[in-house]
């Protein structure tokens, strides 16, 4: 195995230029194929890649001039997605000209995708521990409950970096502050109530009529109106079940798809939850009653809510270390969800949950060429990548970090 | 009043007089007086004999011991090894799993920093002035902060807390066992020397300068630490003088006035308390080793340490530990050259005579520090360090003990030591082993298999559900 590893090494150093360059068909032989699909894990299998794109599933495929990948019995996941992150937004947290997750300007409609820095340090770093998709999320917006608009992103650096999905849900904050949280209700309701009524009013506008927006932009209605007309979900940040449990009567009420996130006392109303299908995002690892609305935090969740039938999407807030999720998906497993639910959680629940799955999220033919080869279980924490395709395209696995490491293990005489 | 006799052996400073006690009218040294009134009541119940079989051992000493036994009686290892003589002894079957010493995490802000995050109970900083060595972290400790039981679950039996680091000089620092108490005297680790936070770098720029008043750089910093030792110096000057007078001398003139800042830094600069410093930069580093050159003091550990392997042959060269995270970064621009590798080459610098410590500054990080010791190990295998798992279980058990000064005591499983033990239900360099029994004082304290055993805090009793506990 070490053999076929540093040939295979070898192999990348050689067409490093090449291969980096430009899409090239690529065989991946022998891996240990975990699909997030229905298909489960394929042993022995190999995956075809040509123009950037899964084209074939199966054993003993021929490579027909396609660069081959000996994965030897290695692990091949789908690339995993980081699902509410501000990963491309932020540098550095305390510099705020390094950071562009906030507004104090537009609030619901706050839309973050031409904020995305393709060459963040962050993307490659990340990158390299797994992550291929980003799911970027404003982190406030102007007043207290909406904070915009996110677009997903691949991970591949590349300086024209397009969304490969823009606007695709938006994210709000609720908990415990200030004000009243039946405020937050009422403030809710009446955003609502008023981007129904600018949908009544667009003719009007339209031929020069005035419409009172108040508080909001139009912008901001409209994005509402998405919710409304687009089902497109509106991620509501919270903790505290019985905030979860009225944001479903909300969304029911005005016919919306809502996601929560953080949510740790979601496991107290996993029936309502799964009853309404209503998927939930939770760092596995944040047991701590950390305010008086997440008393209920524990380190079972995850698998006190897949085993009631909630879907779970794993992501943790930090957006440098982004891929920490994948050490979140392994406690959870540690503390009992099963360990193909937590591959799902990273890869395939995220995907659909944002509309994403006819691209990302699986190993499967025709979707986009987003894989990881691992060194060991892609859930253990002394595990590293192998390789990280994106789009069809090995990427490079310099980072930043990597490249002071080596400087100074030099100065120190290590190397 | 009586004197403890613990103290007798201390060398006689500075004397007051203790009144209300005339028959026993006594001169005591200021230090015994205070180690005296704060000192440690922690006693743990005697244990009765167990032994703990089949267990394979990384011993923290830097070997492993494979399918052997330890031996606990009174509170204490009495023996490790193989084939030993468990008459009357309770048996722990360990069924092959792997045990190690107890957990310490040598940077924690639990009962400072408790949960939940209330304004009323953020009691770590007092940031009020940029050097308080006056202040004690153990003032402000809450007994029952539910963080306690959930490090307890991660195999954490003892835990150094630490003041903030807003403060250039922030406080004393107290070293706790991860028992249950009222008090907080109740949990102080017996004997532990006391400690002092010190803060290297943004934090204390960025408090005082946003308040536009000094330090508001980092050369505003070193002159601020120069400053308190001058002061220090000064005051130690002060007490010599004045122990020094012949008794008939000592009658004509005034004891120094107390003043508990400098008692502090005296303390430091005679030894007795160990510097505890925040610091990211590896040049800034160097210069508060220039610090403590020039005032001939010693700094025991850099904390949090992003850039310890840009310095690590100097850090070894002055027998200065690193306590590093496995991978977080980019908070702030100190904390944005972060590599995977930090305490592996911190380990490996000068021919392997590095101090390295994986700490967690996190109550989620601290039910965990396994498994950041494990990726912090699997980082430097990976670039072909000679690094194994009976090494790496030292940055978390006897290199933090040592740095605070506790390791005759505790951090490795060895005749006399504590039993503070864990048992593993996996290779504890995983992600999916968890800590099945933890030994305190041996006594099991968490017991996986019986959830309902451990103790919970009061804050645990009733919260969601007056008819249960918390977890």
């Amino acid at each position: 195995m070490k053999l076929f590893r540093s040939i295979f090494l070898g192999v990348i150093g050689l067409l490093s230029f090449s291969v980096f360059a430009k899409t090239q068909d690529i065989l991946i032989k022998n891996a240990t194929v975990i699909t997030s699909s229905e298909q489960g894990t394929l042993d022995e299998t190999d995956v075809l890649i040509q123009g950037g794109i899964i084209s074939l599933i199966g054993k003993d495929i021929n490579s027909g001039g396609a660069l081959i990948i000996e994965a030897n019995g290695r692990i091949l996941s789908a690339g995993i997605l980081a699902p509410v992150t501000n990963l491309g937004l932020i540098e550095i947290e305390l510099e705020a000209q390094t950071r562009d997750d906030r507004t104090d300007h537009y609030s619901a409609g706050f839309s973050i995708s031409s904020a995305f820095n393709a060459s963040s340090t962050l993307i490659p770093y990340n990158r390299t521990a797994g992550i291929t998709s980003a799911i970027v999320f404003p982190s406030s917006g102007r007043g207290d409950v909406f904070s915009g608009l996110g677009s997903a992103f691949k991970t591949h650096g590349k300086i024209d970096t397009q969304p490969i999905a823009t606007d695709i849900a938006m994210v709000m904050q609720m908990g415990g502050n200030r004000d009243s949280r039946a405020s937050l209700f009422l403030e809710l309701e009446d955003a609502f109530m008023k981007a129904k009524q600018f949908k009544k009013s667009r003719n009007i506008i339209q031929r020069g009529g005035f419409f009172d927006a108040g508080e909001y932009s139009e912008r901001d209605l409209e994005a509402l109106l998405n919710l409304i007309e687009k089902r497109k979900p509106l991620i509501a940040k919270t903790n505290r079940a019985s905030d979860m449990l009225r944001m479903i009567e909300f969304s029911k009420k005005h016919e919306i798809n809502i996601i929560f996130h953080g949510a740790k006392e979601a496991w107290r109303i996993t029936d309502q939850l799964a009853e309404g299908n209503i998927p939930v995002i939770i760092d596995p690892m944040d047991n701590i009653p950390s305010s008086f609305d997440s008393i209920g935090a524990r380190i079972d969740a995850a698998s006190l809510l897949t085993k009631s039938g909630v879907t779970v999407l794993i992501g943790i807030a930090d957006a440098h270390n982004s891929f920490l999720s994948r050490q979140g998906a392994g406690n959870a497993v540690a503390n009992g969800m099963d360990q193909n639910e937590a591959m799902k959680a990273l890869t395939i629940n995220i995907a659909e949950a944002f509309g994403l799955d006819d691209s990302v999220g699986s190993i499967e033919v025709g979707k986009d060429a987003d894989l990881v080869l691992w060194d060991g279980d892609p859930l253990e924490v002394t595990t590293f990548s192998d390789a990280v395709i994106i789009n069809g395209k090995l990427m490079s696995d310099m980072t930043r970090s990597k490249r002071l490491r080596d400087r100074y293990l030099e100065v120190i005489g290590l190397k | 009043m009586i004197l403890n006799p613990k103290y007798s052996f201390l060398i006689t400073g500075v004397t007051i007089i203790l009144f209300g006690a005339p028959n026993i009218q006594s001169q005591i040294n200021e230090k015994e007086l205070i180690n005296y009134a704060y000192e440690s009541t922690y006693e743990p119940e005697t244990s009765s004999k167990t032994i703990i079989t089949n267990a394979n051992i990384l011993t923290g000493r830097g070997d492993s011991i494979l399918d052997a036994s330890i031996l606990m009686d009174k509170n204490k290892i009495i023996a490790v090894g193989k084939d030993l003589d468990s008459s009357d002894a309770t048996v722990v079957d360990a069924e092959g799993k792997w045990v190690t010493p107890g957990i310490i995490d040598i940077h924690s802000h639990m009962g400072v920093y408790p949960a939940p995050s209330l304004r009323s109970n953020s009691d770590g900083n007092e940031a009020t002035s940029p050097t308080t060595p006056h202040v004690w972290a153990e003032h402000s400790v809450w007994t029952q902060d539910p963080q306690y039981t959930l490090a307890l679950k991660g195999g954490i039996t003892s835990f150094h807390v630490l003041v903030g680091s807003a403060n250039l000089i922030g406080g004393r620092g107290v070293t706790l066992k991860n028992v249950r108490s009222r008090t907080v005297q109740g949990m102080k680790f017996p004997n532990a020397p006391y400690t002092l936070k010190m803060a290297c770098g943004e934090n204390p720029k960025r408090v005082y300068g946003g308040r536009n008043s000094e330090p508001s750089t980092r050369m505003g910093n070193v002159a601020g630490y120069r400053n308190a030792w001058i002061e220090a110096q000064a005051y130690q000057r002060r007490l010599t003088e004045y122990a020094e007078k012949s008794d008939e001398a000592k009658e004509m003139s005034y004891s120094p006035s107390r003043d508990l800042g400098l008692e502090t830094l005296v303390g430091v600069l005679e030894g007795d308390i160990l510097v505890q410093m925040h610091c990211y930069r590896g040049e800034e580093m160097a210069v508060m080793l220039d610090v403590a050159k020039e005032f001939e003091y010693k700094i025991t550990t850099f904390h949090h340490a992003i850039e310890a392997y840009k310095v690590a042959d100097i850090l070894a060269q002055n027998s200065v530990c690193a306590a590093m995270w496995a991978d977080w970064w980019g908070f702030k621009h100190e904390a944005f050259d972060m590599v995977w590798e930090n305490t592996a080459i911190v380990d490996q610098a000068e021919n392997k005579t590095g101090c390295a410590i994986v700490h967690s500054d996190s109550a989620v990080g601290i039910q965990r520090l396994n498994q950041e010791a494990a990726k912090a190990l699997a980082a430097g295998q990976k670039i072909g360090l000679d690094l194994n798992k009976e090494r790496a279980i030292q940055w978390i058990t006897l290199n933090p003990a040592k740095a605070l000064g506790i390791d005759d005591h505790v951090g490795s499983i060895e005749p006399g030591k504590m039993a503070d033990i864990v048992v593993w239900s996996h290779d504890p360099f995983s992600v999916y082993s968890r800590a099945e029994k933890v030994f305190i004082d041996g006594h099991l304290k968490f017991d996986i298999n019986d959830p309902g055993s451990f103790q919970r805090t009061d804050f645990d009793i009733g919260i969601i559900d007056p008819e249960g506990d918390r977890l």
